[in-house]
């Protein structure tokens, strides 16, 4: 899925201050004193870049229990009902709590979870044999009438569920024994049995939730499975998650695991620092340097799913023309972006989708898949040529850009400059923060708009989370691409249950998308954590965000 | 003027103000880009059944004077609604936040007032090298945004020294305390400047003035002259600032709270903007104003107490 603004929805990995304007545009309605804008102007933006990078697998295995760690995440989850758990905050601290129907692991593939056993006897149905004498955080036992319940929950309309869309398939889901539940679907989805390893397969206990009534999620438990519990929610400041003592899997190493809210880049840097906070997720791509060098723990990097690319949204002007596109790839100096905009630890990319995003296929299938992409060494004197040909010479075009991040701001500067050299003039549209997320989700927002950075991630190891953004009529849609072909290729795509067969259909489809380039590929961004020397065991891939990663947590050796 | 109309007028002035200014919030959300129903749904497509459920459940599909109205029919019976993106009470999003709030506020406030006046008697009392030592440390105040502020207190008391915890409010009153030591002075540099210019203009021109002169030529003790001639008659200058001290303190809240991510309703109303959720956005505005007010109120009432020469509502407060 994608990645959104910091703090309001997913669309940036790494959120971090803003400028006051934005700031001051809430305050302005009510005061508008000069003096007011003088004593509280903006932060100053600066980055550096950290050069080398190595991937790991995962961080060293924790040597022992310990009493409590502190984690710190950009912002507070609004709600941890699991219904609208659909952002890096929440998700990072569900994971731990609630627990889904299936389990995706720090290798990104897929097991058994709550149920011991899924299995698939028809195209259109899935069957979910339960694991016995599982116990609720409410001292209630799972059983199956828990999992028709919370699945429901998804697909009511009343409750504005986050993965509803995960369910357009599903005609039914029913008991069909004390511990197994059957879905039935509306046709073949290879994509449902993988999102119930996300927040949308999450079981609850239905007494808990209908207990909870309109608080769910906001106050009192969750009435999950997970290792830990909800344990004291400081509003605004931190939440604490308690060791659940009667978790049916491997018990938590620590007792508790605290997660404070720190909304600004480099107070949260600063509290990595000074060890106010042990260890985090989504590091801000300036703070790598500061925190390599630093002596106070270690920065991982690992596989992700999220790719940074240049969304095309107006396909009416000159970048209807494929050349112009063409060109622009051409031009666009991607290692610099990767040196400046994502700290040095990023890699340069032909692929919308990152290599991990293949893991289920054969190594025939993944090499097809990345192989086949147009190359993107940049050669300015053909793409020159190119803009010529198309006639679009001294043209005028419009990149977004916005001071959430350096994923953004760099990159649109990069397409500027990519555009400069070839004969295009490319104007920068500044966008506060608050309007860049308006970007995905109001078509006036993104009126007089040619293009925009996004980084983008899927939510399951499938690259058809990203490719379905190309088929006609789809949500991210923004050029309104329509190719009838390529829709068959999706929906065909989507009934094939085969990993590799499928991902071979998919690896057309991919080249199809970089060929006509509806997005620009730029770089593949890796997960960042870091840990300081007193804790280690948390996973380095971007798993964390339905793995019960904080259980793994304990001391260093 | 009699104090039962000078506070009829007082309190009508102050209702027509809360009116407009809700309006115009509200007007402002109403008109920014992005609708609260998209953000609900982290940016992803929902089904129409959805979506319409979600606009029904918040009155976003009906047109905007009937949801303004709506909205304050709910206020004035004192129910504030239900937040959008917390999906519970903004009642209770508040009473969680506010109290953060108004300790920072108050702490910051202390701080300005006990250092900003001091710098400014002592430099127009003490003159020569005193003076120019306060005015260039003032303007290195007046000169530092409380963002900067807030980063380089960061920096040395928290990272480099250790001294003081990088962020969070704390629990407990004391922890609390701690924890907004930094945030209070980097939201008070900016106020302690300029209240110690001020405290300092009005001392000299006090200074000046003919009865200094008189009180002096009569053997009245220096000091006493300070206290009861000079600081006296600036008192009411100094006290009229109180408002734009405020307002102040309130606006850069929003951003020291962010800095230092205290959580408080600063912080509440930058993200509450970011996602339009309207009810939150309209309480916490409404909060900010009426602290405004109250704030202006208390300093026409107390400037006739410390200066007979004004009287009860003969001339607002400058702010």
């Amino acid at each position: 899925m994608t990645t959104v603004v910091p703090r309001t929805s997913r669309r940036t990995s790494v959120p971090r201050g803003r400028p006051a304007g934005r700031r001051r545009a809430a305050a302005a309605a009510l005061l508008t004193a000069a003096a007011l804008v003088a004593a509280c102007a903006g932060p100053p933006k600066g980055g550096e870049s950290t050069g080398d990078f190595t991937l790991s697998k995962t961080t060293p295995a924790a040597k022992g229990e310990i009493d409590s760690f502190t984690w710190a995440v950009y912002a507070e989850p609004p709600t941890l009902d699991y219904t609208v758990a659909f952002d890096y905050p929440q998700n990072t601290i569900l994971s731990n709590v609630c627990e889904s129907l299936m389990r995706w692991t720090p290798g990104l593939t897929l097991e058994p979870g709550l149920a011991e056993k899924a299995s698939n006897p028809d195209p259109k149905t899935w069957v979910y044999d339960l694991r016995r004498g599982v116990r609720f955080h409410d001292g209630r036992t799972m059983t199956a009438d828990d999992v028709v319940f919370s699945l429901g929950r998804q697909t009511d309309p009343d409750n504005a569920a986050a993965w509803a869309q995960n369910f357009q398939n599903v005609a039914s889901v029913r008991k069909t024994g004390p511990l197994q539940v059957t879905v039935k679907l509306k046709k073949p989805d290879s994509q449902f049995p993988q999102y119930m390893a996300t927040a949308a397969g999450v079981v609850a206990s239905k007494a808990g939730v209908e207990a909870a009534g309109k608080d769910y999620g906001t106050s009192g438990g969750l009435a999950c499975t997970g290792p830990f519990e909800l344990g004291t929610w400081n509003k605004g400041q931190s939440v604490e998650l308690d060791r659940f003592d009667g978790y049916w899997g491997k018990k938590a190493k620590s007792g508790k695991a605290v997660f404070r809210f720190i909304t600004d880049p480099s107070a949260r840097t600063n509290a990595l620092l000074s060890g106010e906070a042990d260890g985090g997720y989504l590091i801000p791509t300036e703070s790598y340097a500061r925190l390599k060098g630093s002596g106070v723990g270690k920065l991982y990097f690992g596989e992700g799913l999220s790719t940074v690319n240049v969304n095309i949204t107006n396909m009416k002007g000159p970048l209807g023309d494929i050349r112009v596109r063409r060109a622009l790839s051409m031009a666009l100096d991607r290692s610099g972006f990767v040196k400046a905009g994502l700290g040095g630890a990023g890699t340069v990319t032909n692929s919308l989708t990152t290599r991990a995003a293949w893991a289920a296929g054969s190594e025939q299938t993944r090499k097809n898949a990345l192989e086949a992409l147009p190359k993107v060494t940049p050669d300015i004197e053909k793409a020159k040529a190119l803009i010529k040909e198309a006639g679009a010479t001294g043209k005028t075009l419009t990149v977004a850009t916005s001071s959430i991040g350096q994923d953004v701001s760099l990159l649109a500067t990069a397409v500027q400059a990519a555009g400069a050299q070839i004969g295009l003039d490319i104007r920068l549209k500044t966008i506060a923060p608050n309007a860049f997320t308006a970007l995905f989700t109001d078509p006036e927002a993104r009126e007089g708009i040619d293009m925009f950075p996004l980084t983008y991630y899927d939510s399951i190891t499938d690259p058809l989370d990203l490719l379905t953004n190309f088929k006609t009529g789809a949500y991210m849609n923004f050029a309104g691409y329509s190719d009838k072909k390529y829709d068959e290729g999706i929906d065909r795509a989507v009934s094939v249950y085969d990993p590799d067969k499928r991902l071979a259909i998919e690896a057309d489809l991919q080249k199809h998308a970089a060929e006509q380039l509806l997005w620009i590929p730029v770089a593949e961004w890796p997960t960042a954590v870091f840990l300081n020397k007193r804790i280690t065991g948390a996973p380095t891939t971007i798993s964390y965000m339905y793995y019960p990663w904080a259980a793994d947590v304990g001391s260093a050796p | 003027m009699n104090f039962v109309r000078f506070a009829v007028r007082r309190a009508a002035e102050m209702a027509a103000t809360l009116l407009v200014a809700s309006f115009v919030v509200f007007g402002a959300m109403y008109l920014a880009p992005g609708s609260p129903a998209s953000f609900l749904l982290s940016g992803r497509s929902a089904s129409p059944e959805a979506l319409a459920a979600i606009n029904a459940q918040y009155h976003l599909d009906e047109p905007f004077l009937v949801r303004y109205l709506t909205w304050l029919g709910d206020m004035v019976q004192g129910d504030f609604g239900r937040s959008i993106t917390y999906r519970t009470d903004v009642s209770r999003l508040l009473a969680d936040r506010l109290p953060t709030t108004l300790l920072l506020i108050a702490m910051a406030l202390v701080v300005v007032v006990v250092i900003g006046l001091v710098l400014g008697w002592v430099s127009a009392v003490r003159g020569g090298a005193t003076d120019s030592a306060v005015l260039v440390t003032t303007t290195f105040a007046v000169g530092t945004p409380s963002f900067v502020a807030a980063v380089l207190l960061q920096a040395l008391f928290a990272v480099k020294l250790g001294w003081f915890p990088s962020g969070g409010a704390g629990e407990g009153f004391l922890d609390k305390l701690w924890h907004l030591t930094l945030p209070s002075i980097a939201l008070a540099l900016y106020l302690i400047g300029m209240l110690a210019r001020v405290t300092r203009s009005a001392m000299l021109e006090a200074l000046d003035s003919e009865h200094v002169t008189v009180a002096r030529s009569r053997g009245v003790p220096e000091r006493q002259v300070i206290r009861r001639h000079v600081f006296r008659n600036s008192l009411g200058t100094v006290l009229t600032t109180g408002g734009l001290i405020v307002s102040t303190l309130l606006v850069c809240t929003i951003l020291v709270e962010t800095a230092f991510s205290i959580g408080g309703i600063g912080q509440l109303l930058e993200l509450s903007t970011t996602t339009k959720d309207f009810p939150t956005v309209q309480a916490i505005s409404l909060i900010i104003v009426a602290l405004f007010m109250i704030v202006n109120l208390i300093v026409d009432l107390v400037l006739p107490l410390v200066d007979p020469r004004i009287t009860l509502g003969s001339k607002g407060s400058s702010a």
